[in-house]
């Protein structure tokens, strides 16, 4: 059965907002719906994607590789991101990674037995002042993180809590502002 | 049309142009990758960064002016990528300015980082661009030198890390292969597919310094994937067909005509110690541009592999190698005492004009009813009008009925170019536009402005405004209710397609101020339905272009070699037989005395009932003049591949009529070329620009009608070309589509293989349900003999197989 077969509704919508002559031209919502639902776009779902816009699954996945949001391989329920650009290296995101790794046991493009988590170096995400910055899913970011901060995020995720109830240990500078302002 | 001036010279060019064209135009060179003719610019190598400055205007509208009362001109801050800038009124272009050198140097070096060195082992190596301009416009002493023990030596590169390692050997079919560490991402290939056929199948996959050319369409579908290895500007795609078989500077390089279909595509022949290695287009901005088909382009190993050499007799039911001499005195014996009327004259359909006027003279001499050519179809194609292809780029609407990207593959291109709405480009000092920059990416195609019909789904319906299937058998009802329609008459209905389609075709097409009727073999096979055409272009004044299943067709016919009430090709009757170019039905030579064939190849066919068999060149091989489905003519010189002793149909003929006692119409090429000359006068001292002829003809249409229930798609591939494994390899078992009530009717199942004959040979096929067919209709591929028919037909499951 095919991903968009009971979700006629929402293709309907959402092609309301693009010229009817071009489809092709929503590729994006349908990728992205994709990923959010499955974890990753698998090449079946480029194929499906292609023959609804009416476009080759080439091209689909042309898009699709551009963008380093969209995963080709399956994903945990938490998809940790690290920021691996400059400011949050020499901030210690490669020490970050490393634990990462040891505490997880898996390298990018792996999934932990269990299926909680999967982990990839992302490039800028644009959080430089409270570097080194790790994403899960499309939450908002968990900043000034070390080896504590870390273990107690794994641990709360483990633990099945929502993200905005896990306490991490210490703090960051901008919160401390946001107190006082 | 604004002025401007290219560093010392002043220039006019038309409204539109880019200043690379007009750079070129000026008579100057700047360096480029990724712009090539007939393609969008984008601006993605950024080799042709020039320094531009134009004036500008002042709030009162005039020039804003310097001191000297001179419009001042106004530098860009930075270079332009001349390809995509537009040429304006008063523009100053720089490209010879010192830090324009520069630029060029250091984009050459950003090529070559992560470009392998392995010139000595690439195809590419001598024909290279990137290997040129990187002579031209690389690092330099001026810039780039160091001192090393006390020696000044000339620096390539100033960065020093290891390239980048990715898929050096990718097959994206069985005709091109991929090294994606030679690519320099000029996207050309990518953009080619979307903007010429119109199939997106590769893309930049991944993206900045991982980007690599992908594709999810493995293998490429075969039709028009072969010109991206002549496009790429460096040795990142290449033609599988000649690998490795020569260096480029070793080829011998012979410009010819495609004589595969009628459209006449201007081709290279590319060969090496008598041996055809590679075909590459010629440009022909008139015909073919710089486009062909993959069959025209890969179809050519046969050509090369067991060529006949010398002249084969049966002895003892066995064909054995004999002297020519003996073959002289063999045919003698046997025609001595022959009458001319019992003599059987046919010819191939890729024969020059030069060959069919031999024929067409001698077989009036000989006063025989016997004489014809290969694929002639029932209706004479050289009784209707022709029309130059580019004039299809002003027609409004297009009519299509047939398959144009099969049976004449170059004409689908130029669809697709009227459908994208491009009139033909404005001609430079330097020819073509290499940055025409009306055209852009992902252009939208007019698909109101076409009507396509056929049995079958085409390549060109998913384009197609209207777009319908008919049963095979229903052309003649189509053409006629369309035509009932367009004069005001009730058509009679027409079985698969609606009326009210049919009336909104005829609406369009007479709401189009110029409009153009594409007819293919089916119509020209129902003489009733072409006469119709021709009447239609008359009455309401269309642009008609024919694609007759023989390549010479319009010239053959227009020579003599038409002939409306004897026996042609495809029957019985003549008693003593010279076939040159092809062996004809089994049928043909059965009821003949004698059979003499000249062939290039030996197929079983001609070894089981040949008593002679003449060794023949093939049409690569050949020196003459061909008239193109256009009413264009032209010349075909000869590579030098042919074995020694190889005859051409002048010299096969006057072997033959000197074998008969009788004085030959001619006995070599040059004497064929002044008599045709003298006798139909032909323009052949003229340019292929204006070189036309189109004599006015009213040829009397064949009689007889197709009963049989098998339809034969015309294909772009010849069965000749079967004889390759690649090819085989490529197209896979011909295809046997079936309608599925049709398949359940004759007890076909999906995926079977199953064995076909026809009057015309006999196939392993392979069960194909196709719902988008008409019920009733069995399509087969033709592989170039009697494609357009209905022919009747024999079916069997091979042992252990299942049907």
């Amino acid at each position: 059965m095919g991903f968009f077969d009971d979700k006629q509704d929402w293709l309907e919508i959402v092609f309301r907002n693009y010229p009817p002559e071009n489809r092709r031209a929503a590729v994006m919502p349908l990728l992205r719906k994709v990923q959010q639902e499955e974890g990753h776009v698998s090449p079946e779902r480029i194929r499906e994607i292609a023959e609804i816009l009416g476009t080759t699954a080439t091209e689909v996945r042309g898009v699709m590789s551009f963008y380093s949001y969209y995963q080709a391989v399956p994903t945990g329920k938490y998809h940790l991101q690290v920021c691996a650009t400059l400011s949050c290296k020499l901030a210690g995101a490669e020490e970050l990674w490393d634990t990462l790794r040891a505490e997880l046991g898996v390298g990018p493009g792996e999934v932990t037995p269990d299926g909680l988590f999967s982990i990839q170096k992302v490039e800028c995400l644009g959080s430089c002042h409270t570097a080194p910055v790790v994403q899960v899913n499309d939450e908002p970011y968990l900043e000034c993180m070390n080896r504590e901060r870390l273990r107690a995020l794994l641990e709360g995720l483990r633990a099945g809590k929502p993200l905005e109830e896990i306490e991490l240990p210490g703090d960051c500078g901008h919160e401390v502002r946001k107190e006082g302002a | 049309m604004p002025k401007l001036r290219i560093n010392d010279r002043e220039i006019e060019v038309p409204e539109g142009t880019s200043v690379l064209d007009a750079i070129f135009h000026a008579g100057y060179d700047v360096p480029y990758f990724c712009s090539e003719r007939h393609l969008s610019p984008i601006g993605a190598c950024r080799m042709c960064l020039v320094k531009v400055g134009a004036p500008r205007k002042g709030k009162d509208g005039d020039w804003i002016r310097d001191e000297a009362g001179n419009p001042q001109i106004f530098w860009f801050p930075k270079l332009m990528a001349a390809c995509t800038t537009r040429a304006t009124e008063g523009m100053v272009v720089d490209t010879l300015a010192d830090e324009v050198r520069k630029a060029q140097a250091g984009m050459v070096e950003f090529h070559l980082e992560n470009h392998p060195l392995d010139c000595p082992t690439c195809d590419k190596g001598g024909a290279c661009e990137l290997q040129d301009r990187s002579y031209e416009y690389g690092l330099f002493e001026k810039y780039y030198t160091q001192t090393q023990n006390g020696l000044k030596t000339v620096l390539y590169s100033r960065f020093e890390f290891t390239k980048r390692h990715a898929d050096k050997h990718h097959k994206l079919s069985e005709f091109v292969v991929l090294d994606r560490e030679r690519c320099i991402h000029c996207k050309r290939c990518v953009r080619y597919f979307e903007e010429i056929p119109g199939e997106e199948v590769l893309d930049f996959i991944e993206r900045g310094n991982h980007t690599f050319i992908g594709s999810e369409e493995i293998p490429l579908p075969a039709g028009f994937s072969g010109n991206i290895t002549d496009i790429c500007p460096v040795g990142a795609l290449l033609d599988l067909t000649a690998r490795f078989r020569a260096r480029n500077w070793e080829f011998e390089k012979t410009p010819t005509v495609d004589m595969n279909d009628a459209f006449g595509a201007a081709i290279w022949v590319d060969s090496r110690s008598g041996r055809i290695e590679r075909i590459r287009a010629r440009e022909h901005p008139e015909t073919n541009q710089i486009w062909i088909s993959d069959a025209a382009r890969f179809g050519h190993g046969w050509a090369s592999r067991d060529r006949l050499t010398e002249p084969l007799l049966r002895k003892d039911g066995e064909l054995v190698p004999v002297s020519l001499a003996e073959a002289e005195a063999f045919l003698a014996e046997r025609l001595s005492g022959a009458k001319g009327e019992e003599v059987g004259l046919l010819l191939a359909a890729d024969a020059t004009l030069e060959e069919g006027y031999a024929f067409a003279e001698a077989a009036r001499a000989l006063k025989t009813p016997h004489f014809g050519f290969e694929n002639a179809t029932r209706y004479p194609v050289a009784n209707l009008p022709a029309a130059r292809y580019e004039e299809l780029l002003e027609a409004e609407f297009a009519l299509v009925i047939g398959d144009p990207a099969e049976e004449m593959p170059n004409l689908y291109l130029r669809l697709q170019e009227f459908l994208k709405g491009v009139t033909p480009a404005p001609r430079y000092y330097h020819g073509t536009p290499i940055a025409d920059l009306r055209l852009e990416e992902h252009m939208p195609r007019r698909r109101e402005r076409l009507a396509v019909f056929a049995p079958y789904p085409t390549r060109l319906h998913r384009f197609a405004g209207v777009a319908g299937v008919y049963p095979p058998g229903s052309v003649g009802a189509l053409v006629g209710a369309l035509f009932a329609i367009l004069n005001g008459k009730r058509p009679e209905p027409v079985p698969g397609v609606p009326e009210a389609e049919l009336r909104r075709v005829a609406e369009r097409f007479l709401a189009a101020k110029t409009r153009a009727v594409v007819v293919g073999a089916e119509v020209l096979e129902a003489p009733a339905a072409a006469q119709a055409v021709a009447d239609l272009a008359r009455a309401k004044g269309a642009l008609v272009f024919a694609m007759p299943p023989a390549a010479g067709a319009r010239g053959l016919e227009a020579v003599g070699l038409w002939n409306p009430k004897g026996r042609g090709w495809e029957e019985p009757g003549a008693g003593l037989l010279l076939a040159f170019g092809a062996t004809p039905p089994e049928r043909v030579l059965a009821a003949a005395r004698l059979r003499v064939l000249a062939l290039s190849h030996l197929d079983p066919r001609a070894r089981a009932q040949a008593d002679l068999v003449l060794p023949a060149k093939t049409f690569y091989e050949k020196r003459g003049y061909t008239v193109n489905a256009e009413g264009r003519v032209l010349e075909l010189r000869p590579a030098p591949t042919a074995p020694l002793g190889a005859m051409d149909g002048i010299e096969a003929l006057a072997f033959w009529l000197r074998g008969m006692g009788r004085k030959p119409p001619a006995g070599h090429y040059r004497e064929a070329r002044e008599r045709l000359h003298e006798r139909h006068k032909l323009p052949l001292d003229l340019p292929e620009e204006v070189a036309f002829w189109r004599p006015k003809l009213r040829l009397a249409a064949r009689p007889g009608e197709d009963k049989g229930e098998l339809f034969l798609a015309p294909t772009m591939w010849r069965a000749r070309m079967l004889a390759d494994p690649r090819v085989r390899a490529a197209l896979g078992p011909p295809r046997l589509r079936a309608h599925p009530e049709t398949a359940r009717r004759l007890g076909l199942d999906p995926g079977a293989t199953v064995e076909v004959e026809t009057g015309y040979g006999r196939w392993e096929a392979r069960v194909e349900l196709d719902p988008a067919l008409a019920e009733g209709a069995l399509v087969l591929p033709a592989w170039g003999r009697g494609a357009g028919r209905r022919v009747a037909y024999r079916l069997r499951v091979p042992a252990g197989g299942e049907a």
